[in-house]
Parts: structure tokens; C-alpha cells; sequence
């Protein structure tokens, strides 16, 4: 019998199965991005359902102001935003093709063969989860996302000095 | 009854609906809502509220007699109106190629209010009605043409290919007849592919010469060369002409789509959605296409070679008309902007020519001359009405008794402030200071025809407007270091002074120095400086109209038989005018007349490139730019 | 049934909103104003611009109402006046109007017009600005509260209010919460004098009423997290929590609104420099001193 928690499930993750390939059956830009955009969604969604309620909210959260400057530098460099060109999209066919399995094959592999562990009871109710989120980010995992964030912070000023232009013209810019 | 009714039938909840519209109205005004403010007309006052975008308004208001450029742009503007629609005339009944007026009234306020009535009555009964007939004029019409993004002087009626390179024609549209030229992006004065190529930034393809050798690559695999034109033997592409590899895709960055016409919301640009007029690929088979040599096109090579804005990034340009009706700009200003992403590329700015010549017969009757200069300016009149004056008396050579000169300043100055107030009413538009767009407006229509007492009495009111703009929060971030101009003497008014050069042709007029008159300047050059110059001036304007005592419209003296040469200058609001004109037996013969918007028109395009969007427009509308009179 | 309620109180707090924002625009208060121009605009031909891409289009008036209704999801009105009290409600909150974002992305580029395609990519530099703003504070408040639910949040106020507990954090917050709004001055998608409407322009009937309905809950919605963080939420003597909530929402409506009276627009730059330069360093402070507050005061 599926629950009604696997039917949520399943639904949200053929939603983003679906948005997914939109994603690269689409040519304009704009489409394509918001597509992705709304397959994290869909991921974000699967999480709630799952009850991990904190991931799920903060999932849906962050993608979409990231799906979103992502889309912006899809139409800046892209040469044809709007798709109606009716341009080949995709390139190295052969390839993706071949590295695409790979990567679905391997992923099934984790997903069927890893031992995670006894599968909890119930999991804790959505506050008891943050709290000990919490704890756990700054406690045992502290160092390891006090450095991921540092260095996201560098890469990001990094990336922002070397894209701006000295100045050429003088006065108020 | 409207013309612009919706289809349907009057009953029940259409019935509610349509008494609705009848209450909320909302107006379009044409060409601009100070031209409204300078006949003396308060809009809001009357019952309709102002919007900024046609699609959002029921009412076209057209206000005054405008000139025929303006009336296809008015129509274009009406087409765009969402139905219900009406069009409510006032002061004009020549509108072609708009309909008929469905409410027409005089430029008075009195009129206004009535027609407003008469308006609600017919929205609430003819708002829907079951048959309707759209509204269709040769201007709205749109020919597809087929032209080669590379050509541009290749223009055929059905698809096919260039002639010169073997490109496939893309369909581009036009308006099937007439129209304005900035229009078309890709019109260029002659029609030689060598100086199509050379236009700056334009076409993405400098320098290179079609009459040379050229070679054909494609795009895809850029090891394929041939000399002729043809389709790749790899993919089945179509064959680009190039210089470098890099040129071949940079080419169709540029896609020239431009927008229909001059006014706002038209949704005609494609700012991003074509982009690839020269590669037409739907003829190709696509599923052969083999890309399995793993070549990776570079986006950066691509764009190579293409314009870079000043941040450093190569993005689409589009072309924006703003205006002629743009909200927050002078009505009747075309400005069309080449945007780069959300900078100004390029600009250009246009001012609608005139209806008629300054001297509509070669031997003009002195008092029709002065009203025919009293109207050409509608934001102000009473400057060149003594213009007007003051050269027919220098050619006639009779002089002026002083009470009438102390009338005659007192007069400008209190055009001066009205015009300031208007100007700061329409920078409060396009800034969005709430307060300061009603403030002003408000205390410009009293200001327009107040006597003295009345001036006096205002005077309050006028300082704590001063008053409170100084301490307006965010006003010096808005507008310091916006537009700044290098001193230069040969500008004018409000924008030289501004600039510390305290140039004003009110220092040759005697009367005015009688009466302890000083030109406000401040250093800068800025929009914030030429904002504090013009508010300073609406308080020194209020000195010299006390110290003068008298308030009395400017009237032409009587010039008998005289003949002669004459000139005079006028410190109007916006700058010096200057009119030249000869005197034959009484009656005028020629006439030569420099207004200094004139000059200030060619000031846009430097002050905005290059700047983003909204510091361009605050720029532009910091000039203080009158398009009216500037033809001549 | 308090789905419902809360519905009726946001049509109410919307209604309400929208009389203020006509009275801050037009200088005439009349109650019967909104009413009379939802029916004019219902009644109006709804067209789609020529070339639109219809998806984005159509969507985005929807998702905008959308997001703001799901915001309102998490606020408390009264003790159990919520439609659902989420573990997660600050953060929630933060997700559903993250997707106005979207909305006015897709509004921008749908219509296909210069005017509407700029304005959308200029909101996209106006989040960038404000994100951080908006999320720093509510950390700060859900340290005190320690706890994310939006009922304990209001709940740990009943001593002191946050605006006096962490005032730098509210003047960020109040002011990152315009922008997200977009009101003047920070309505750079919508500027009627430089974008002739913006991303609202090409839109008429039936979709500019869902557009601006769903601007109107948004404000309402901002209003009310603000009550809910800073201002004590339902707190409040003689008067029932519902009339108190009510209230302080109003009234901070009735601020947002006026305040964009008194400024003209800001500029894009200003507001990226100011956002960053300013904002996150005062951000990062208010949320160190919440933490000292929080540690050394029982």
C-alpha cells in the first residue's frame, strides 16, 4: 500500500524529473533556467514531504534567488535568449550521453548498495530537527562549514574583483 | 456614447461595471501633463487620475492642438488603450489620424470639469456596447519584409536568399507606410556594405570589406573554408562570410529588431527572443547533425569581437523610444535610446517640428507675429510674447515707459517661477517624490495668472516648498554628479549658471538692473546644481516681482509705419532666446528666432551614454528641454 | 475554519492597504476606491502583447499572489490564529517571497517589451541588495526567541519588543522588507517615471488585478512579519490580540507606504552599495550584539 506520504514523494519527484527535462527541451533561456529553477523546487518539496522539514524550506529557499542569477548569466552570454532562433542546443552528444550514464549508474549504485543505517522509527518532529541541526553544525560539524563558508565568501569577493573593469571615465559611477 | 466602447451587452453586472469606469477614470495625457499645468488645466482637480502607461488608462486626453508627428504617435498611443476607451479633446478638433473626439471641450478649467461629466455619462452608457468596430489607421499597419541582417539594403517582400552572401533572409517588420526614420535601426544613409560595416558598434562587424576577398566558414566548424557561398558539408549550415572565427557568431548577435514607434508600452522590440536572424536552421535536419569531433564553442571567442559597454560586458543592444509621451520627460521630447542591457549605448534626441513656420506670411501683420510667438511655446508664452515686444520695438525704434518695463519684468518673472514649479512638478514625476509632484503642480497653477497680492500672499507656501526640498532625504544621492556638464559659455539659462558661469541676458536689461537683480549661480555642473539654481531663482523671482510693484502682461506698442532691423534677447526659464527680425512699413518681413533648447538638445547625447537608465533620464530631464519652437 | 478566518482577515487587511495606498498616492481617502477600480479593471479587455511568451506571462501575476499568500501562511494573528505554525515559519516566510523574485522575473520577460524586461532584471540587482537584509534580522530575532516557530518568536517578546530589544535590526529589516515589496522608494521594477510601469505596464484586466492584488497582500504580508519579529505580534493591553494585530499591521503599512512619499527613487547603484557596503557589516553587528544580549541578560 503507498502512503500518502509515498504518493507526495513520487509525485514531487516526477514533477522535478519532468521540469528537469524541460530544462534542455526548451531553447530559450529564460525557460530553461526557471525550469531547473522549479525542478529544485520540486526537490525541495520531495524533502518536506519526507519530513525534513528545515532542509526542505531552506532547499526551496536558495534556489530561487540562485536559479535566478543563473538565469541572468544565461542571458548575458548566451546568443540567443529568446530561443526563437531555432538554434541547435545541445553539443557533444556523444559524450554527455556517455558521462550521463555513468553518473546514473553510479548513482543507483549508492543509493541500492550503501548499508545507511536502520531506518528511524519516526523521525523527530520539525522543531526537536532544527534544534538539533543546530547543534550539530556548530558542534561537530563546525569546522567543516565554517570552512565551506569561508571559502565561498573568498570565491565569491575573488570572483567579484576580477570581473569589475578599472574605471575609465572619472566622476560618479 | 464612446467609439472605443467594449463588445458586449449593457446589463446586470456589466451594467455595475460600466458605472464603475464611469467613476474611475483614468487618463493618458498628450503630449504631457505640464503642457496640461501650462494652460491653466488641473487634471486631477477635475476628477480623472493620471497614469503612466496607456495600456492602464480608459481616457486619451489630448490637450491643445499638437502637430501631426505627435497625432500618429497619439494614435499609436490610442491603439494601445485597452477598451473601453474614449478620447477627450480639448482645444483642438483636428485629430487625424485619430477618431473623432467622443467628448470635446475648450482648454478651460470650467470646460474641463463639464466634459469630465459628460464623459462619466458616457462611459456609464456606452462602456459595452454589442457592436464594435476596431480601430485601424494606415500607421498601426505592419508590412513583414525580408532583409539580410548583414545587408541591411536588401529588403524583398517574400523569403528567400541575400544576393550578395547567401544568407537566408530573415522577416523584419515595418510600418507599411511612412513613418518616422529612426524607426528602422539599419537605416543608414548610403548603401554600401563597406560603410554599413563601419558604423561604430553597430553591426558587429567592423571593417570588414565585402568588395575583398571573402571567405565562407561555418559557424559550427569553423575548419570548413570555402570561397563561395553554400551550406556546410559537416551540419548542413548555411555558410557565413567572415574575417575571423570568432566573427561568424558574433554576427547574428545583433539582432535589429526595432520597436513600432515613439511611444511608451508598445511591445514591439524583442530584447531578447530573435537574436539569430541569420541562421536559419529550420530547414536542417538536425538529429545528423554530428558534433562528435567534442569541439566546445566558446562563448567568449564568439563574442570576441563585438562592442563591449563600459562595464566590459558584450550584451544585446535594443533600441527603447522614450517618448514622445514618456512619463516624467517633456511631452513632445522623442528620445530613443539604444540600450545595452540597462546603460544607454547611444542616444538621440529629437524635438517635434514645428506646425508652421515662424512666419506663416511673408508680410505679417505685427499683432498677429506677437501672438503667433505667444503660442508657439505653450510652457512659456509670456517670454516670447515680450520677446516679440521688445523686437518690434527695437526695430521700430520707440522706447518704453518704465512702469510698463517694471510690468513687463514683473510678468517674466512670474513665468519664471511657474515654469521652475513646472519643471519641479515633472521631476518629481519622473523621480517618484510624491509630495512634491502635487506641491508643486498645485502652486503652479495659482502662481500662472496671480497679481501681485495674490504673488505675495503665496510666498509662504513658496518657502516651505524651498524649504522642505532642501531637506529632502536621498535628493543630493539622486541627483549629484548626475549630468554634469564642463562650463561652457555657449549654453544657457538655468544649465550655464549651473555650471558657475553666471551668464543671463537679464544683465543687459536695465529695468531688471533697477531692480537689484543677480544671477544665481553654483558650481557643478550637475543635476543637483541646476535643480537648487532654478528653485534659488523662484525666490529671487519673488523679490524682483515686489521690488517691481506691477504685474501686467507684455502688449506690443504701436509701431505706425516704422521700418528697420531689429533684435532683442528674453531671459526665458530655460535660457536665452534671442529673435532677429525686420520691420517693413509696420509689418514683419523676416524674422530669425534661437531658443535655447535648441542648443541644449545636442547636450543629450554626451550626458547620457554611457549612464544607466534612470541617471540618464534624470539627466536628460534636468536640462529642462522644451521641444516646442525648436524648429526653426 | 481558521484557514478561513485568516483568509477573511487578509481580505479585510488587503482592502484596508489598498485605501491607504490610494490615500498616499492620491491624497483622497475614500473607502469605497478599491472596490470601484478592481470592478473598472475586471470589466476592461485583458490582451496579451503580441510576441509575449504566454507561460511567463500568465504566470507570473499568479505566483506572485502565490508567494505572498503562502507568507501569510506563517504569521500569527492571535495566539491560534495561523493557518499553519511551521517548526520552520521564519525561514518559511523567507522561502514563499524569495519567489517574488521569480514572479517578477517571469513578469519582466514575458511581455516581451523593453520597458518590462529592464525592470525585471533591475529587481533582480534590488534582491541581491536586500536578500541578506531581510535574513540577517530574523536571525538575530529567532536567537532571542530561540526558536524558529513564529509563535514563540512573538512569544519570547512579552517583556521587551524586539524594536526596542535589537532596534539596528529592525531598520534593516523594515527597510530590506520595502524593497522586497517594491515601494517607493525602491520601486525600481515598477517606476512609473522611468519605465513607464515597469513590469506592470504591459499587463491589463483581469491579470493587473491579480498583479496588484498580489502586490497588496505582500505589503500586507511584510506588514505583518514585521509586527511578528519586532512589534510583539498580538501583544498588547485591553484590546483582544486580533485587534491589536490588526493594528500594528495597519499602522506599519500606513509607514511603509509614506515613507516612499518623502524620497525619490534610489538609485540602482546606491542601493547595491549601500545594501552591501552598509547594510551586511550592520547586519553582522546587530546580530553580535543580540548574541552578547542573549548570553549575559537572564
Amino acid at each position: 500500500m503507498i502512503s500518502a506520504q509515498g504518493l507526495f514523494i513520487a509525485f514531487f519527484g516526477l514533477a522535478a524529473v519532468c521540469f528537469g527535462v524541460a530544462v534542455f527541451r526548451t531553447s530559450s533561456m529564460v525557460r530553461s533556467a526557471l525550469a531547473l529553477l522549479f525542478s529544485q523546487t520540486a526537490i525541495g518539496a520531495m524533502f518536506l514531504s519526507m519530513q525534513a522539514e528545515f532542509l526542505g524550506v531552506l532547499q526551496i529557499m536558495m534556489m530561487a534567488t540562485e536559479m535566478s542569477i543563473m538565469a541572468i548569466f544565461m542571458v548575458m552570454f548566451m546568443m540567443d535568449p529568446g530561443g526563437l532562433g531555432k538554434m541547435e542546443m545541445t553539443h557533444q552528444k556523444g559524450l554527455s550521453l556517455i558521462s550521463g550514464s555513468i553518473a546514473f549508474m553510479a548513482a543507483v549504485a549508492v543509493a541500492v548498495f550503501v548499508d545507511w543505517g536502520p531506518g528511524g522509527a519516526s523521525p523527530p518532529d520539525a522543531a526537536r530537527q532544527t534544534r538539533e541541526l543546530g547543534i550539530e553544525l556548530l558542534g561537530r560539524s563546525m569546522l567543516i562549514f565554517e570552512t565551506a563558508g569561508i571559502t565561498i565568501l573568498t570565491a565569491m569577493i575573488a570572483a567579484t574583483a576580477v570581473a569589475i573593469q578599472p574605471l575609465k571615465r572619472s566622476g560618479d559611477r | 456614447m464612446i467609439a472605443g466602447a467594449r463588445q458586449g451587452r449593457l446589463s446586470g453586472l456589466r451594467r455595475l461595471t460600466a458605472l464603475a469606469m464611469a467613476r474611475d477614470l483614468r487618463a493618458f495625457l498628450v503630449p504631457g501633463p505640464e503642457i496640461a499645468r501650462a494652460h491653466g488645466l488641473d487634471i486631477e482637480a477635475a476628477g480623472l487620475l493620471r497614469v503612466a502607461s496607456p495600456r492602464h488608462a480608459s481616457v486619451l486626453l489630448v490637450v491643445g492642438a499638437i502637430p501631426p508627428a505627435l497625432r500618429e504617435a497619439a494614435a499609436i498611443v490610442y491603439a494601445q488603450m485597452v477598451r473601453p476607451r474614449a478620447l477627450f479633446a480639448l482645444g483642438t478638433q483636428t485629430l487625424s489620424p485619430l477618431p473623432a473626439a467622443d467628448v470635446g471641450a475648450r482648454l478651460s478649467q470650467d470646460e474641463l470639469v463639464e466634459g469630465v461629466h459628460r464623459l462619466r455619462r458616457a462611459f456609464a452608457e456606452g462602456a459595452f456596447r454589442p457592436q464594435v468596430s476596431s480601430f485601424d489607421t494606415p500607421i498601426l499597419h505592419v508590412r513583414i519584409q525580408y532583409t539580410c541582417p548583414m545587408h541591411p539594403e536588401v529588403i524583398r517582400d517574400e523569403p528567400g536568399t541575400c544576393p550578395k552572401c547567401g544568407m537566408t533572409l530573415v522577416p523584419h517588420e515595418t510600418r507599411a507606410e511612412g513613418g518616422s526614420a529612426h524607426r528602422h535601426h539599419h537605416t543608414m544613409d548610403s548603401g554600401t556594405p563597406g560603410q554599413a560595416a563601419s558604423e561604430p558598434g553597430h553591426s558587429g562587424h567592423p571593417g570588414m570589406d565585402h568588395a575583398a576577398l571573402v571567405q565562407y566558414t561555418c559557424p559550427m566548424h569553423p575548419e570548413v573554408i570555402r570561397d563561395e557561398p553554400g551550406t556546410c558539408p559537416k551540419c548542413g549550415m548555411t555558410l557565413v562570410p567572415h574575417e575571423t572565427r570568432a566573427e561568424g557568431g558574433s554576427v547574428h548577435r545583433h539582432h535589429h529588431h526595432t520597436m513600432d514607434s515613439g511611444t511608451p508600452g508598445q511591445a514591439a522590440s524583442e530584447p531578447g527572443h530573435s537574436g539569430h536572424p541569420g541562421m536559419d536552421h529550420s530547414a536542417m535536419d538536425h538529429s545528423a547533425m554530428d558534433h562528435g569531433d567534442g569541439m566546445f564553442m566558446s562563448m567568449v571567442e564568439v563574442t570576441r569581437d563585438l562592442p563591449r559597454s563600459i562595464d566590459g560586458l558584450a550584451m544585446d543592444w535594443i533600441d527603447v523610444p522614450f517618448g514622445p509621451f514618456f512619463p516624467g520627460l517633456p511631452g513632445g521630447l522623442q528620445l530613443m535610446l539604444t540600450l545595452d542591457g540597462d546603460t544607454v549605448a547611444r542616444s538621440a534626441a529629437h524635438a517635434q517640428r514645428d506646425m508652421e513656420p515662424l512666419l506663416p506670411a511673408p508680410d505679417l501683420d505685427p499683432v498677429r507675429f506677437v501672438s503667433r510667438l505667444t503660442e508657439m511655446d505653450p510652457l512659456s508664452p509670456v517670454s516670447y510674447r515680450l520677446l516679440a515686444c521688445r523686437a518690434m520695438e527695437d526695430a521700430a525704434g520707440a522706447e518704453v515707459p518704465d512702469d510698463i518695463a517694471r510690468g513687463r519684468v514683473g510678468a517674466l518673472e512670474r513665468e519664471r517661477i511657474a515654469s521652475h514649479l513646472g519643471w519641479l512638478a515633472l521631476f518629481a514625476q519622473q523621480t517618484g517624490l510624491g509630495w512634491l509632484m502635487g506641491d508643486a503642480a498645485g502652486l503652479q497653477l495659482h502662481v500662472r495668472h496671480a497679481d501681485l497680492k495674490r504673488l505675495m500672499g503665496l510666498r509662504p507656501a513658496l518657502r516651505t516648498l524651498t524649504r522642505r526640498l532642501r531637506r529632502t532625504p536621498l535628493l543630493k544621492a539622486r541627483t549629484a554628479g548626475l549630468g554634469r556638464l564642463a562650463p561652457d559659455p555657449t549654453l544657457r539659462g538655468p544649465v550655464v549658471r549651473a555650471t558657475g558661469i553666471g551668464a543671463d541676458a537679464r544683465h543687459t536689461d536695465s529695468t531688471c538692473a533697477m531692480l537689484g537683480f543677480t544671477a544665481i549661480t553654483r558650481t557643478g555642473g550637475d543635476a543637483l546644481a541646476r535643480l537648487f539654481v532654478r528653485v534659488e531663482e523662484i525666490t529671487h523671482s519673488l523679490a524682483l516681482i515686489e521690488t517691481a510693484g506691477v504685474v501686467e502682461r507684455p502688449e506690443p506698442a504701436d509701431t505706425g509705419e516704422a521700418s528697420g532691423a531689429g533684435e532683442a534677447v528674453v531671459e526665458t526659464p530655460r535660457g536665452e532666446a534671442r529673435l532677429q527680425l525686420t520691420l517693413d512699413k509696420g509689418r514683419v518681413s523676416a524674422a530669425r528666432l534661437g531658443t535655447p533648447s535648441m542648443r541644449h538638445l545636442e547636450l543629450v547625447g554626451p550626458l547620457t551614454e554611457g549612464q544607466e537608465l534612470g541617471d540618464a533620464l534624470v539627466a536628460v530631464g534636468s536640462l529642462d528641454l522644451s521641444p516646442w519652437g525648436t524648429g526653426q | 475554519m481558521t484557514t478561513l478566518l485568516v483568509l477573511l482577515s487578509l481580505t479585510v487587511g488587503v482592502y484596508l492597504v489598498a485605501v491607504l495606498e490610494a490615500w498616499t498616492t492620491n491624497g483622497h481617502f475614500r473607502i469605497a476606491a478599491p472596490l470601484c477600480s478592481a470592478l473598472a479593471l475586471l470589466g476592461r479587455e485583458s490582451i496579451v502583447p503580441r510576441k509575449a511568451d504566454r507561460i511567463f506571462f500568465e504566470a507570473a501575476p499568479i505566483l506572485l499572489l502565490t508567494s505572498a499568500l503562502l507568507g501569510a501562511a506563517v504569521i500569527p494573528l492571535a495566539p491560534a490564529l495561523i493557518v499553519t505554525d511551521l517548526a520552520t515559519g521564519a525561514l518559511f516566510l523567507n522561502a514563499a517571497l524569495a519567489y517574488v523574485l521569480v514572479a517578477l522575473l517571469m513578469a519582466g520577460w514575458g511581455p516581451d517589451g523593453a520597458y518590462a524586461m529592464v525592470g525585471g532584471w533591475r529587481f533582480l540587482g534590488q534582491v541581491i541588495a536586500y536578500a541578506m537584509l531581510i535574513v540577517m534580522p530574523i536571525m538575530a530575532v529567532a536567537m532571542r526567541a530561540e526558536s524558529l516557530l513564529t509563535t514563540e518568536i512573538v512569544a519570547s517578546q512579552a517583556g521587551l519588543w524586539n524594536i526596542l530589544y535589537q532596534p539596528l535590526g529592525f531598520v534593516l529589516f523594515f527597510a530590506a522588507a520595502m524593497a522586497l515589496a517594491f515601494v517607493p522608494p525602491f520601486d525600481l521594477p515598477t517606476a512609473q517615471g522611468e519605465l513607464a510601469g515597469g513590469v506592470e505596464g504591459e499587463y491589463t484586466g483581469v491579470r493587473l488585478a491579480v498583479f496588484r492584488l498580489g502586490r497588496m497582500v505582500l505589503i500586507l504580508t511584510l506588514a505583518a512579519a514585521t509586527v511578528t519579529f519586532y512589534l510583539g505580534g498580538w501583544q498588547g493591553p485591553l484590546l483582544p490580540p486580533w485587534a491589536w494585530s490588526a493594528i500594528k499591521t495597519l499602522a506599519v503599512a500606513a509607514t511603509m507606504l509614506l515613507a516612499g512619499r518623502m524620497m525619490p527613487r534610489i538609485r540602482e547603484a546606491h542601493l547595491l552599495a549601500w545594501g552591501w557596503k552598509l547594510g551586511i557589516p550592520l547586519a553582522l553587528l546587530n546580530i553580535f550584539l543580540v548574541g552578547v544580549l542573549v548570553l549575559v541578560l537572564p
